[in-house]
C-alpha cells in the first residue's frame, strides 16, 4: 500500500498501584503511541514522576559527567554488557563508587593544573628580574620606610632621575626595559610620575625571604613545574586506566538509566486520578487485537483497554474530532528495501496520514534516473561495489542513504551502460561497421583521424555478433534518424533522440505525480472535489503535451498544421487546454489558471537535464580518452586506407614510458569524471524527485509514529527474553 | 538549413543562450544557497526543503539549453 498504515485509537485505564508494571508492558509492545494529556475540566490531572526516576536522573547526570571527563563518547568502542549486571551494579552503588574514584583523580589533576598556572606566572616575573642581576630576591621586600617599585618600561629608564632613590634598570630594544626603584615611601607618587615618562607598568614581585638570585629561583620553579607535569601525566594514566576499566559499565549505565528516566517520565504525559490512570493512545490497526490481548494477559483485572475508532483518510472525519485527536501519527508502510529510502522522503517531510507516501516512487525512480545519467558500465562497477560495501558496513542513516543510491543506481548504470549506450569508461564497445565485407571505422573515429575511441580499436579485435546484437541503437527504436550512430546510443551523437527520450520519461514521471494528486484528493474529499481541484491541471498538462507535439511536427518534421496528425493534435490540445483553464479558473481564480500554462512547460523541460548531464559526462570522458589514446599513447600506421585517410592502430608496446604515463593519467582522469558523476547525477536525480514529482501531490508535515520502545545498543538481556515482570 | 557562413553565428548564439542562462541561474541560486546553508546550520531537518528552493532556478538554464539545441538542430 502506498498510504501510511491505518491507525486505531484506544483508551487504556488502569489502577495506579500497578502503573509501573503497565508502563513496562507498554514498552514491550513497541506499538503504543501515547497522545499527550492536556488538563481540562475532566477532573483528571497530569501524573508525576516516581522517586526512583529522580534518583536515576541524578545518577544519569553523574554518569554523563564521568563519561565527559574520561573522554568516552558515542564513537568509543566498548564491549556490550548484560542488563542484569548493569542493574545489579547500579543498585549496589557502583555508580557512586566509580564517581569517587574518577573525581579523586580529576580533582588532583585540576589542582596540579592550577599549581602550574601559578608557577608559570611566578616564573615570568623572575625571568624579568633575572636581567637585574645585582639584586637578590629577598631585597625586593621587607622594608619599613622604603617603597619598592618594580616593573617593565617601554623606554630606557637609566636616564630617569628620582630624588633620594636608587634605580636599577636594564634595557633591550627588542624586549623592552626592566626597572626596580627603591624610594622613600613619601616620594612614591613622584617616582611613579617620573617613571610614567618611560612607559612604566608595575609588576608584583612574590615575597621571598631567601637570599637567592632570580635565575636560581627560575631553575627551582622549572623543576617544580616538571614535577607537577609528571604528576599530571600520572593522573592522566590513572584516568586512562579507569576509562579502560569502566567504559563498558558507564556506557551500559548511560543507556539503562536513560531508559529508566524515559519510562519514569511517562506519567507526565498521561492523566491520573487518585487511584487510577487514563491513557489515550494510537495503535496500528493490525496490531490492535494483539496489543489488547497482551496487556490484559499481563495485567489481568488491573487494566482495561477500550477500542475508540479506526481513523479513515477523509478530512471531514478528522475535523469532527477534538483537537488533540486530530493529528494521527504516521507509520510508513514500506517493504524492506523501500523503507531504506524513507530517509530521502524525511529530508522533505514526514507524509501526512491521509496522503500517498512517495517513498515507493523515489525508490524506483531515483536509482533509475541516476543510472540513466551515468549510463556507463565502467563507472557502474565501482558504484555497485562501493554501495554494497557501504550498505554492509555503515549504520549511519546519511551514509546508508548514499550507499543505497550508489548500489541500485550502479546496477541501473550497468544495465544502461551495457545494453543501451554500449559503453565503458566513456568509450563505445564498437567503433565501426561491416560494409561490403570490410570493416569501416566511423568517420570521427580516432583510427581515421577523428576524436572518438572505442574498445574494439584498443583491443584490436571485433566483438562477437551475439554481444553487439544485445546492445540497442537508435535505429532499433524505429527512428530513422540520419544521425544514427552505430551500435549503442551515442551520448554525443544521438542528442536529439536522448532529448526526446528525456522529455517522454518526464511526461510519464509527471503523469504519475498527477495521478497521485488525484488519488490524494479523492481519498481526502471525494471524486468530485478531486476533479475540481486537480482535474484542471491534468487537462492543462495533456493540452500542453498535444500542443508541443503539434509544434514539433511543424518545426522539426516540417508538416503543415492544417491537416493530418498535427491538426488532430492541435484540436485535442485546444480542447484539453480550454477544459483545464475553465476548471482551474473555477478552483483557483483566472490569474492562477493562466499562470499554470508556462509552469507545465517548465516541468516537462526540466527533464531534459537527464540528457544534458549524460552529455556533459560523455563530453568530458571523450576529451580525456582522446588525450590519452590519441595524444599520449602511441599508434602505428596499418598501411590500409579508408576514404583516402590511412588507418592507424593502437600500439601499446610502442613506448613503455608513454604507456605507463597514459595508464596513470587514464585512472586519474576517469576518477574525476566518476566523482563528478556522483555529485551531478545524484543531486539532479534527487531534485527530479523532490521538485518535479513530489511537488505535484505531496504536502507532508505529518507526525512520525513514535511508539514507546526501548532502544538498546550497548546492553542486552542475558537471562530472559524481556524484562517485563509477567503477572 | 543553415549555410556554411551562418553556422558559426548559430554556434555563438547557442553558446550565448546556455552561458547567459547559466549566469542567470547562478545569480538567482547564490542568494538562495547562502540563506539555505544558514537555515540548515540552524536546523538540519530543513535540508530537503532548502534543497528544493536552492535548485528551483536551475530550470532557467534548462530553458537556455533547449533554445541552444533548437538553434543547432532546427535552424
Amino acid at each position: 500500500m502506498l498510504l501510511p498504515e491505518s491507525m486505531s485509537r484506544i483508551v487504556i485505564v488502569g489502577t495506579k498501584s500497578r502503573m509501573e508494571d503497565a508502563i513496562n508492558a507498554f514498552y514491550s509492545e513497541k506499538s503504543i503511541h501515547i497522545i499527550d494529556h492536556t488538563t481540562g475540566d475532566d477532573g483528571l490531572s497530569i501524573g508525576t514522576t516516581t522517586e526512583a526516576t529522580s534518583k536515576a536522573s541524578e545518577r544519569l547526570i553523574k554518569v554523563r559527567s564521568m563519561e565527559k571527563e574520561l573522554g568516552i563518547n558515542k564513537h568509543t568502542k566498548t564491549a556490550d554488557i548484560a542488563v542484569e549486571e548493569v542493574q545489579s551494579r547500579i543498585s549496589a552503588g557502583d555508580v557512586e563508587g566509580v564517581e569517587d574514584e574518577v573525581l579523586k583523580t580529576v580533582d588532583a589533576r585540576n589542582d596540579l593544573t592550577q599549581k602550574i598556572t601559578e608557577l608559570n606566572s611566578k616564573k615570568n616575573t623572575f625571568e624579568l628580574l633575572k636581567r637585574l642581576n645585582e639584586l637578590t630576591l629577598d631585597q625586593y621586600s621587607g622594608y619599613k620606610s622604603l617603597a619598592v617599585l618594580v616593573g617593565t618600561t617601554t623606554d630606557d629608564a637609566s636616564s630617569v632621575s628620582i630624588e633620594d632613590a636608587e634605580v636599577f634598570s636594564s634595557f633591550d630594544k627588542k624586549e623592552g626595559g626592566v626597572v626596580a626603584v627603591f624610594v622613600k615611601k613619601e616620594n612614591k607618587e613622584k617616582a611613579f610620575a617620573a617613571l610614567a615618562d618611560v612607559g612604566f607598568t608595575e609588576i608584583q614581585v612574590p615575597a621571598c625571604t631567601e637570599k637567592v638570585a632570580a635565575n636560581e629561583a627560575c631553575a627551582k620553579i622549572d623543576a617544580e613545574i616538571e614535577a607537577a607535569n609528571a604528576e599530571i601525566e600520572k593522573c592522566n594514566q590513572t584516568l586512562e586506566e579507569l576509562k579502560e576499566k569502566y567504559m563498558s559499565f558507564l556506557k551500559g549505565c548511560d543507556e539503562e538509566l536513560a531508559i529508566v528516566v524515559e519510562k519514569g517520565s511517562v506519567p507526565l504525559r498521561i492523566a491520573v486520578s487518585k487511584y487510577s490512570y487514563v491513557i489515550d493512545a494510537w495503535v496500528p490497526t493490525k496490531k490492535m487485537d494483539s496489543v489488547k490481548a497482551n496487556l490484559e494477559r499481563k495485567l489481568g483485572d488491573d487494566i482495561y483497554v477500550e477500542f475508540q475508532e479506526t481513523r479513515g483518510r477523509k478530512v471531514e472525519e478528522t475535523e469532527a474530532q477534538e483537537p488533540r485527536f486530530q493529528n494521527v501519527p504516521v507509520k510508513q508502510n514500506n517493504g524492506r528495501i523501500v523503507c531504506e529510502y524513507e530517509y530521502a522522503t524525511s529530508l522533505v517531510s514526514v507524509p501526512k496520514y491521509n496522503e500517498i507516501d512517495p517513498t515507493f516512487l523515489i525508490a524506483i525512480f531515483l536509482p533509475l534516473f541516476f543510472g540513466f545519467m551515468v549510463g556507463d558500465m565502467g563507472y557502474a562497477i565501482p558504484f555497485i561495489i562501493l554501495g554494497a560495501y557501504g550498505l554492509k558496513k555503515t549504520k549511519h542513516k546519511d551514509w546508508r542513504a548514499i550507499a543505497l543510491v550508489l548500489f541500485f543506481g550502479g546496477i541501473w548504470a550497468f544495465i544502461f551502460g551495457l545494453f543501451f549506450y554500449g559503453e565503458m569508461l566513456g568509450m563505445h564497445f564498437v567503433g565501426g561497421e561491416w560494409e561490403a565485407g570490410t570493416w569501416v571505422w566511423h568517420e570521427n573515429h580516432v583510427a581515421v583521424g577523428g576524436t572518438t575511441v572505442s574498445w574494439d580499436w584498443i583491443l584490436g579485435a571485433q566483438f562477437p555478433s551475439w554481444f553487439t546484437d544485445a546492445i540497442c541503437s537508435v535505429g532499433a527504436w524505429g527512428q530513422e534518424d540520419p544521425n544514427t550512430f552505430g551500435v549503442g546510443v551515442g551520448k554525443l551523437e544521438d542528442v536529439a533522440f536522448l532529448l526526446k527520450l528525456s522529455v517522454y520519461i518526464g511526461v510519464i514521471h509527471l503523469l504519475i505525480g498527477l495521478v497521485c494528486a488525484l488519488v490524494n484528493v479523492t481519498k481526502q474529499h471525494g471524486v468530485k472535489e478531486a476533479i475540481l481541484e486537480k482535474g484542471g491541471i491534468v487537462f492543462v498538462f495533456f493540452g500542453i503535451i498535444f500542443l508541443c507535439l503539434a509544434l514539433t511536427d511543424m518545426m522539426f518534421s516540417k508538416l503543415e498544421l492544417t491537416g493530418g496528425t498535427p491538426l488532430i493534435e492541435l484540436v485535442l490540445a485546444i480542447v484539453c487546454l480550454v477544459i483545464g483553464i475553465v476548471l482551474n479558473a473555477k478552483a483557483e481564480g483566472g490569474m492562477q489558471a493562466i499562470m499554470s500554462l508556462p509552469e507545465v512547460i517548465g516541468w516537462i523541460l526540466s527533464y531534459t537535464r537527464l540528457a544534458a548531464i549524460t552529455m556533459s559526462k560523455a563530453g568530458m570522458a571523450l576529451a580525456f580518452n582522446y588525450i590519452i589514446f590519441g595524444m599520449i599513447m602511441t599508434t602505428k600506421a596499418t598501411g590500409n586506407f579508408q576514404d583516402g585517410v590511412e588507418i592507424v592502430a593502437f600500439d601499446p608496446m610502442g613506448g613503455v614510458i608513454m604507456l605507463i604515463v597514459g595508464i596513470l593519467l587514464f585512472c586519474f582522469l576517469h576518477l574525476v569524471v566518476w566523482t563528478l558523476g556522483i555529485l551531478s547525477a545524484g543531486l539532479h536525480a534527487l531534485r527530479l524527485q523532490f521538485v518535479e514529482l513530489m511537488m505535484r501531490f505531496y504536502e507532508g508535515g505529518g507526525e512520525a509514529f513514535a511508539p514507546l520502545s526501548e532502544v538498546r545498543k550497548k546492553t542486552f538481556f542475558s537471562k530472559n527474553a524481556n524484562n517485563i515482570k509477567e503477572v | 538549413m543553415a549555410t556554411a557562413g551562418t553556422e558559426g553565428l548559430i554556434a555563438i548564439g547557442a553558446g550565448l543562450a546556455v552561458g547567459l542562462a547559466g549566469l542567470g541561474s547562478g545569480l538567482a541560486e547564490k542568494d538562495i544557497g547562502a540563506a539555505a546553508v544558514g537555515a540548515i546550520t540552524e536546523n538540519p531537518s530543513l535540508f530537503g526543503r532548502a534543497m528544493i528552493f536552492t535548485v528551483l532556478p536551475e530550470t532557467i538554464v534548462i530553458f537556455g539549453l533547449v533554445i541552444a539545441i533548437m538553434a543547432i538542430f532546427v535552424m
